[in-house]
């Protein structure tokens, strides 16, 4: 299964990255939401999207609404991975379209909880 | 209608160590405990980094990260999963400097009554110029026996 983590520091693509390595996902990056479009539409097979919310040229948050305007990714999962915790930043990218969301800073076991609650990772999968 | 954001619950040096324990026994050391309050008089940084980002609002508020370099070199280290021995590039120190400055700050918008948008974060070498700035919170926190400082300031608009 293929995931595309979208975050402006390469530090933070890097842990979010092998965290999903560890349970099995191969994965792509992008380092901003203009960027993560662009991959979508280059890699048809990317299940879950892990997305910052603040990032230059595109932000996370619009990066979730023009995904959604698009049917045919209607299929793939977003979960937020932000420092975004403010109870109204939730609500929004969560009625824009996001799945689930991650307050950094998080551990792995946390982001793949998330994961098992989504279906996307076997209970038996382990960090 | 804007309506101001308050910073009083911050002005108090324990909710922004709680914040820090968080985010190092987490991300960076596994484990809690390694991050503590310094006590005494507030150290003096060698060959120190600066890494903020500011809350926007009627009044900006900067949540700054103080470290000296080899201690931001180890944390870069910590939040790569890198050997000892490993050079650290400027690249890595910057990004790694500036997510931690980053997830501070994000954490302690959360706790304040109507924030604005975080910025993106910044990793200098020179210490800003903070003069026409009102600190309202400065505290040190000790990390493998180094010193780190995190700071709280009401820039002018």
């Amino acid at each position: 299964m293929k995931a595309l983590v979208i975050d402006d520091s390469r530090v933070m693509r890097r842990i979010v990255s092998n965290i999903l390595v560890d349970v099995g996902f191969e994965t792509i990056e992008a380092e901003n939401g203009q960027v993560a479009l662009d991959q979508l539409e280059a890699n048809d097979d990317v299940a879950l999207c892990c997305i910052d919310w603040n990032m230059p040229v595109m932000t996370g948050f619009e990066f979730v609404v023009a995904a959604r305007k698009r049917p045919e990714w209607r299929n793939v999962t977003l979960m937020m991975v932000t420092t975004e915790g403010e109870q109204d930043q939730i609500v929004r990218a969560l009625a824009a379209g996001a799945h689930e969301y991650v307050i950094k800073p998080f551990t792995p076991e946390v982001i793949v909880d998330k994961l098992q609650f989504l279906g996307l990772v076997d209970v038996k999968e382990s960090v | 209608m804007t309506i101001p954001a308050t910073w009083e619950p911050l002005t108090d040096a324990d909710p922004v160590l709680t914040i820090a324990q968080d985010l190092f026994s987490t991300m960076i050391d596994g484990e809690p405990g390694h991050l503590y309050q310094w006590m005494g008089e507030s150290p003096s940084l060698e060959d120190s980094r600066y890494a903020w980002v500011d809350v926007s609002g009627p009044v900006v508020t900067r949540v700054m990260l103080m470290a000296g370099r080899a201690t931001g070199e180890q944390l870069t280290r910590a939040l790569l999963q890198m050997d000892d021995s490993e050079a650290v590039s400027d690249a890595d120190f910057a990004d790694a400097v500036g997510e931690i400055a980053n997830v501070v700050g994000g954490n302690v918008k959360s706790l304040v009554t109507n924030p604005g948008a975080l910025t993106l974060p910044v990793v200098t070498h020179q210490e800003p110029d903070m003069s026409t700035a009102f600190c309202l919170l400065e505290t040190y926190f000790g990390w493998k026996g180094a010193p780190l400082g995190v700071s709280l300031w009401a820039l002018a608009s």
